[in-house]
């Protein structure tokens, strides 16, 4: 099980999570919903580790072992990985290499075409390099496929509908439906109430805090009726975009 | 290709230096293929081929070569220049001369390999002439020594004609560059193009000096000068990018990206942007610092040590 416990976190003196409690049990399909500038995505990258996000109170707890002062790669040796809301470039690296981690991971070309397959983009892809010539959304396609790559025990999708056409929801349910299907639990971290209704367990973030949790369903009838129009995180939106 | 007896031995050697900075042997053996090898100050194999004229001689310390694509011509296989320096110290100059003429067409592949040189100094002096409407492309990779006792000179004057196009790229990233001094300045006149990308990898005390310069003389000239130099250990590199903008309509875009690694690099990069004429346009990017620390998080979020992630960045960006 992975947890955060009683979790506050302040970046340029502005508190952005306040006494922040979550449970991710193992197998299943979770959705964080909020709002942006919630504090969903300081939420991801508080779970992976990344040096900017350190709670200042609490921490973050995996099958109880407190893994709060351990850094991205150690988390990812734990099991432990996320696909960026930004999928960034790789100038000279294919797909290919990209995937399969410059051989780091032992993987075929037909696993690679799988994946590639998975998150709707076909084989050519394999060949072409991450750079400037692909656009987000075809970047952001890829960052799903090297999920599936991983084979990892937790897999947090932040925003994977950012930049990405409505038309391809359907390409993320299945993606969290495969990775699910092996066993994995996937966190995905949205402002889309329609992605929760491929979850088992939905939180819902306001101002940095959990607001309410429950039935996806539930939550997000909650939110659709709630969240909108709501002036809460502007404060910290401005903090993180400060970053 | 035809290889001076006395020098068949050498030839051996210079091949086997020549396969370590990545080049194919077979290509400079093929009778199809124009090519040039040279071996400390003397030419040790040449062959042309239909549409090239390769005119060759000594000079003190080296060699001199005028190479002329014909008019018109459209050199199928790329012309091969092997030059390689098999002492452990010396002083090597080569003076190449190309000129490719109206409409022809060609690319040379060069590699420069010293795998066994302590202290030498190559100085390579270069004219080149891109003729009205023609086509040149010339890469050039570099393979040096470990010891970083190679210092590598290098001046080259290009000038492209009306509707010229002109490529040229330079490597020097799988061994140490030693002390390196590249300067390039292109003339493009009417329509002309041109493109230079260097890419270099600095190890331990290196020094690194590239200076581009893209003269836009002629209307609607465009012309890009991309460099990536990675500077790790103690590497000190200074690079100078320029273009003038002088005619109507011409484009220029100059680019620096220095990577530095470790505490104690010593890295600077000058862009010179200069328009004389209001209807010319020049752009500029430049970075230096570590990696991208997004790209970072990205790779060790996916079980990369961030050596192994520094090392899969550096090498895309190198490719």
């Amino acid at each position: 099980m992975l947890e955060l416990k009683k979790v506050g976190l302040s970046l340029e003196e502005k508190p952005i999570l306040k006494n922040l409690n979550i449970k991710f049990d193992d197998g299943k399909r979770y959705v964080v919903l909020g709002n942006n500038g919630t504090g969903k995505s300081t939420i991801a990258n508080l779970i992976m580790g990344v040096e900017k996000y350190k709670p200042q109170v609490g921490g973050v707890y995996l099958d109880g072992k407190d893994i709060t002062s351990l850094g991205v790669y150690e988390r990812a040796n734990l099991g432990i990985t996320i696909a960026f809301q930004e999928s960034v470039r790789f100038e000279g690296i294919t797909t290919f290499d990209y995937l399969t981690l410059g051989g780091k991971i032992k993987a075929s070309y037909e696993d690679a075409k799988w994946a590639l397959k998975s998150a709707g983009l076909n084989a050519e892809y394999l060949k072409r390099r991450i750079d400037d010539s692909l656009s987000g959304g075809e970047r952001k396609r890829i960052e799903l496929a090297s999920m599936l790559m991983l084979k990892m025990r937790y897999v947090i999708l932040d925003e994977p509908d950012s930049g990405i056409d409505m038309m391809s929801l359907d390409t993320i349910s299945r993606i969290i439906n495969i990775l699910n299907s092996s066993g994995t639990t996937v966190i995905t971290i949205t402002h889309r109430e329609e992605i929760a209704k491929n979850s088992d367990y939905a939180y819902l973030i306001c101002s940095g805090t959990v607001l309410k949790e429950g039935a996806p369903a539930d939550i997000a009838s909650y939110y659709k009726r709630t969240c909108d129009n709501c002036g809460h995180p502007n404060e910290i939106i401005e903090s993180v975009e400060r970053l | 290709m035809r290889i001076t007896q006395n020098y068949s031995k050498e030839f051996e050697k210079i091949v086997e230096a020549y396969e370590k900075s990545g080049g194919e042997a077979s290509k400079i053996l093929d009778k199809r293929v124009a090519s040039i090898i040279i071996s400390g100050d003397k030419i040790i194999g040449l062959n042309s081929v239909d549409g090239v004229e390769i005119e060759s001689g000594k000079m003190e310390k080296g060699v001199w070569a005028k190479i002329k694509i014909l008019k018109g011509k459209k050199i199928e296989m790329p012309i091969h220049l092997c030059t390689g320096f098999l002492g452990k110290e010396g002083e090597q100059r080569v003076n190449f001369d190309f000129n490719v003429e109206e409409g022809a067409n060609v690319k040379f592949i060069s590699h420069c390999s010293f795998p066994w040189s302590k202290k030498l100094t190559h100085k390579m002096l270069a004219t080149v002439r891109v003729g009205k409407n023609a086509s040149m492309i010339y890469e050039d990779a570099h393979f040096h020594s470990e010891s970083g006792g190679v210092t590598l000179i290098s001046d080259t004057h290009a000038t492209i004609e009306e509707g010229g196009r002109y490529k040229n790229s330079f490597e020097l990233v799988k061994t140490r560059v030693g002390a390196l001094k590249v300067k390039m300045d292109v003339d493009l006149k009417e329509n002309a193009t041109a493109e230079l990308n260097s890419k270099v990898r600095g190890r331990k005390d290196d020094e690194i000096s590239i200076v581009e310069t893209l003269g836009l003389n002629g209307r609607n000239a465009h012309g890009i000068a991309k460099s990536t130099v990675i500077a790790t250990d103690e590497t000190r590199a200074r690079i100078v990018n320029e273009a003038f903008g002088n005619a109507p309509y011409s484009k220029g875009h100059i680019e620096c990206n220095e990577i530095t690694k470790g505490n104690h690099v010593d890295v600077s990069t000058l862009p010179v942007l200069k328009v004389t004429n209001d209807l010319s346009e020049l752009t500029h990017e430049a970075s230096i610092g570590r990696v991208n620390s997004k790209q970072l998080n990205t790779l060790m979020a996916k079980g990369m040590s961030e050596e192994e992630a520094t090392e899969f960045i550096i090498k895309g960006l190198l490719r």
